[in-house]
């Protein structure tokens, strides 16, 4: 192949450029938001907390009849999930036939 | 409630529903035996995603989460969170690089990548752990339904069931049984949200979509009983919650019969769209819930009879089906949401066993004790491990260690200890070696379970390492571990080097 050591060397740390590169990005982003409305909005709760049981500005607020926190982890949690997924999908499927030599999609 | 004797309608519904997934089952192998390909038929994107959910749907989903809410509230929230979120580490760290590896099992991936029948192995018997741990939680489920459906002891559900569900495992296996899973989770989706419709309907809430309209509920809970459902931290810190749900989310992501969802489905992307659709079938199970564990404080509330702690621990594990009798539903609808937990826990333990015992016949006696061994040997072995794990889960099932949700915890912690770090090292850095992911499981096995066996003499243990949290410091510990042996020995073998930059990533550019 006429590669150095260092071209074959996987890290997510330092991708290879290219697709890898690309890939890392859109990964480090879905984390991001994965990492910041779940652990981000409990560590809010905490430091809003009034009480030693947590309740607080957000736990008064109301959202569709449920208390905000309440809603925002047991409803929308769930559905941001899905959604980050469905975000992930399109970018890597666009990025992966960015990067596809034949449009053919005989890189699937 | 009639605790005193059988529930003999629902008996009635239970079993037929049984019956039928056996007759369908051989039905559709009759019709369409060439339809099926390595894994099964192609069934689709959204059939993909069912198959994911009902592979995924346990006694846990069903039945745990519920009793897990109705006593800790808000806190149990984390499993909800753990085990959808888990699907999106899944998806963005695991999903395609699988696939392009191309090894179906945990022990196969780990004997391949770091090139090590010892770590094949090991991973091998931590796959059995995880097996035997979560059947245990099954099991458990699987003897209350069944001691509430014929009127019995616990501990004469647990017997019972577990010959009935041993049956039911050989029965789907002599004949050959295919798994439709579409239907499966059919069944599981309808009997969960049907009951729940018509308790809310009952009670006077927004019923076409129960699991978005018991806020009030909530809110009445508070207004007329005083009862504080939401309470973010009265049942648990905020270490403990997010630990909690960290490790419920890396266990998801390493759990070993998740991971090799990713080959029923012919190409990559048809694998992660089938994924998006999994997670919305268990996010449609995940949201409806809470609900059932409101509508149970409610009713309980109601009726001027809350539980001392003690008993409703007792019950929490069936409070979904104590619910539905409570909220006085006709006896076929009860019957129908226990139909959709014994079903959830059937396919469960049946899939659990098989896997577990082709794991033992085929990565540990074929490859280890005796290679030449014939087909027919390693059969008769599968079939006898099947029974044995099964022996071994049934008498650790008649004094269960937890609730259901909470004995699930302890094998997602394993996974995320063990086989998340191996698999997450192993497709994202090359340097990752054979001496490095053995010390990692190794490692991870012994953190896992260090509370229960070093916490008593070292209470910071126990902290930093609870048994169904153990993950949060665990999985970064163990992912320490293998980086720093890794380091200090030789490298792997350079052409799973190549094969890992050019086959699992990028092949393309």
């Amino acid at each position: 192949m006429g590669h150095d050591r260092d071209w074959y060397d996987v890290n997510i740390f330092r991708p290879r450029k290219g697709y890898m590169t690309g890939e890392v990005v859109i990964i480090l982003f879905v984390l991001l938001g994965w990492a910041a409305a779940n652990f981000g909005v409990q560590a809010i709760l905490f430091l809003l907390a009034e009480s030693p049981n947590g309740e607080g500005i957000l736990t008064r607020l109301t959202f569709l009849s449920f208390p905000w926190h309440f809603w925002f982890t047991a409803q929308f949690l769930p559905l941001w999930f899905i959604i980050l997924c469905i975000l992930f999908n399109i970018y890597i499927d666009r990025h992966t036939e960015q990067h596809s030599r034949r449009k053919d999609r005989s890189h699937d | 409630m009639t605790d005193a004797g059988p529930n003999l309608t629902p008996l009635i519904i239970v079993t037929l529903t049984l019956v039928s997934f056996i007759v369908a089952g051989l039905r559709a192998r009759a019709r369409s035996a060439s339809d099926y390909g390595i894994g099964g038929r192609y069934i689709g994107r959204i059939g993909g995603g069912a198959a994911i959910a009902s592979n995924w749907m346990s006694a846990a989903s069903l039945l745990g989460m519920g009793g897990l809410l109705y006593l800790q509230g808000y806190y149990a929230l984390a499993y909800v969170i753990g085990w959808t979120g888990g699907y999106v580490l899944l998806l963005v760290l695991m999903a395609g690089q699988i696939r392009r590896f191309g090894k179906y099992t945990a022990p196969d991936f780990m004997g391949d990548r770091y090139a090590s029948p010892s770590a094949g192995l090991i991973s091998a018997g931590i796959s059995i752990i995880i097996s035997i741990i979560y059947c245990t939680a099954q099991f458990k489920g699987i003897g209350m339904l069944f001691g509430w459906l014929f009127g019995t002891s616990y501990r004469n559900g647990v017997i019972l069931g577990s010959v009935v569900v041993v049956g039911y495992v050989i029965i789907s296996g002599v004949l050959g049984v295919a798994r439709n899973q579409q239907l499966q989770y059919t069944v599981l989706i309808v009997s969960f949200i049907l009951p729940l419709m018509a308790l809310a309907y009952k009670l006077g809430y927004f019923w076409p979509l129960p699991q978005f309209g018991y806020g009030v509920a909530i809110q009445d809970l508070k207004q007329e009983f005083g009862i504080n459902f939401t309470a973010p931290f009265a049942s648990g810190s905020l270490f403990q919650w997010i630990s909690l749900c960290f490790t419920l989310m890396v266990g998801t992501a390493g759990l070993p019969h998740v991971l090799s969802r990713f080959y029923v489905v012919p190409n990559i992307r048809d694998a992660r769209w089938s994924l998006v659709w999994g997670l919305f079938f268990i996010a449609l199970i995940y949201w409806s819930a809470p609900a059932y564990a409101v509508f149970a404080r409610l009713l309980e509330a109601r009726s001027g009879m809350p539980l001392p702690p003690a008993a409703a621990g007792k019950m929490a594990d069936i409070i979904v089906i104590k619910t539905a009798v409570m909220g006085g539903l006709p006896p076929w609808m009860v019957g129908v949401l226990a139909a959709g937990a014994v079903s959830a826990a059937f396919f469960t333990v049946a899939g659990l066993l098989i896997n577990g015992a082709a794991s033992f016949s085929h990565d540990i006696y074929y490859r280890f004790i005796n290679p030449r061994a014939s087909e027919s040997t390693k059969m008769a072995l599968s079939k006898g491990a099947v029974v044995a794990l099964a022996a071994i889960v049934m008498v650790i099932a008649l004094d269960p260690p937890g609730l259901i949700a909470e004995i699930t915890a302890v094998a997602f912690a394993l996974a995320g200890n063990t086989i998340f770090p191996a698999f997450l090292l192993g497709i994202w850095w090359g340097r990752a070696n054979r001496q490095g992911v053995i010390s990692g499981m190794l490692a991870g096995v012994v953190i896992t379970f260090s509370t229960p066996l070093f916490g008593h003499f070292l209470p910071f243990v126990a902290v930093i390492f609870p048994l169904t949290s153990s993950a949060f410091f665990g999985a970064p510990a163990v992912i320490a571990i293998m980086v720093v042996v890794s380091l200090l020995t030789p490298p792997p073998p350079e052409e799973m080097r190549r094969f890992l930059a050019e086959r699992v990533h990028g092949h393309m550019d």
